[in-house]
């Protein structure tokens, strides 16, 4: 036992082993928030822009949809994926109204664990219909 | 000091040594991240909140004469959207949105030309312009002896066509 402890075979494999198990989640780590940060702001992003079209149209419509399910497929985005409330639903001439959106976006460290984080972003607009 | 020239443990000091810089250095990047969205968004919050405002035309003054001209309370609209926005971003925030919407420079230049003060620029249009320092707080940068609150500075000009 004691020969066993003192020699230094081994020992190449035991700080590998170390490195790997340390690193390699620290990577991936940063390697998902970057993932998670670029999808937060282009979704981000598409909220801002379709809150601005939800005032033009006054509110909620299949246009909006259609509009804002562009904005997320040219972001790289999964629009069923995303659900989004315009609330409320019409709106009059200066009234507010808010475009929420929210998704979950999986993230998995090797060695640690694998969850989904929720993104969720909205812009507040108003209404340009005069009804 | 033969133990100087006896490599074993050099792991376990490697170990403790390189993993609480490592997780410093996620630490920061994480931070840096959380405080891009936060300026990402507070910028989307200063341009929509002018749009808004811009829209406000003096209906009365476009109709009789057909030139565009704000609306009396453009600055206090902006404001108000100003406020709104930052609301939902609120935990990011240092303070209060309405504090800060009310600390911020908020300028309406109803008719054109217009010169602003603060930037030096010559407006051929109705124009809002805000200006506003909104501080965020970065708790893991304060947890590494930085700053606790970053103060992002921010400008959004709008102009009807």
């Amino acid at each position: 036992m004691t020969r066993a402890l003192r020699g230094d075979q081994g020992l190449a494999t035991l700080e590998t082993t170390f490195a790997i198990t340390m690193l390699v989640p620290l990577l991936f780590a940063v390697l998902e928030f970057g993932s998670a940060l670029e999808r937060w702001l282009a979704q981000d992003a598409a909220t801002v822009q379709a809150a601005r079209y939800a005032g033009e149209l006054g509110g909620d419509a299949p246009e909006l949809r259609a509009f804002l399910a562009e904005q997320l497929r040219v972001a790289g985005i999964d629009s069923d994926r995303v659900s989004v409330e315009v609330a409320p639903s019409r709106v009059g001439w200066r009234e507010p109204v808010r475009v929420s959106l929210s998704s979950a976006f999986p993230v998995s460290i090797p060695f640690l664990f694998s969850t989904s984080v929720p993104l969720r972003s909205s812009a507040i607009s108003r209404g340009e219909v005069n009804r | 000091m033969r133990w100087l020239q006896d490599d074993r443990g050099t792991a376990l000091v490697l170990t403790l040594i390189l993993a609480p810089m490592l997780l410093v250095a996620l630490a920061g990047v994480l931070q840096l991240g959380a405080l891009r969205v936060a300026a990402a968004r507070v910028r989307a919050a200063a341009d929509l909140a002018a749009l808004v405002a811009v829209n406000d035309q003096d209906d009365a003054e476009l109709a009789r004469s057909g030139t565009l001209r704000l609306a009396a309370d453009a600055a206090l609209v902006a404001r108000e959207y100003f406020a709104r926005e930052l609301e939902l971003s609120a935990p990011l925030l240092d303070g209060t949105t309405e504090d800060i919407a009310a600390a911020a420079d908020v300028v309406a230049y109803p008719s054109a030309p217009s010169y602003d003060a603060r930037t030096g620029a010559r407006y051929d249009r109705p124009t809002v312009r805000i200006a506003a320092d909104v501080p965020v707080r970065t708790p893991i940068f304060g947890a590494l002896v930085l700053r606790p609150v970053t103060v992002l500075h921010v400008i959004a000009v709008s102009s009807p066509r």
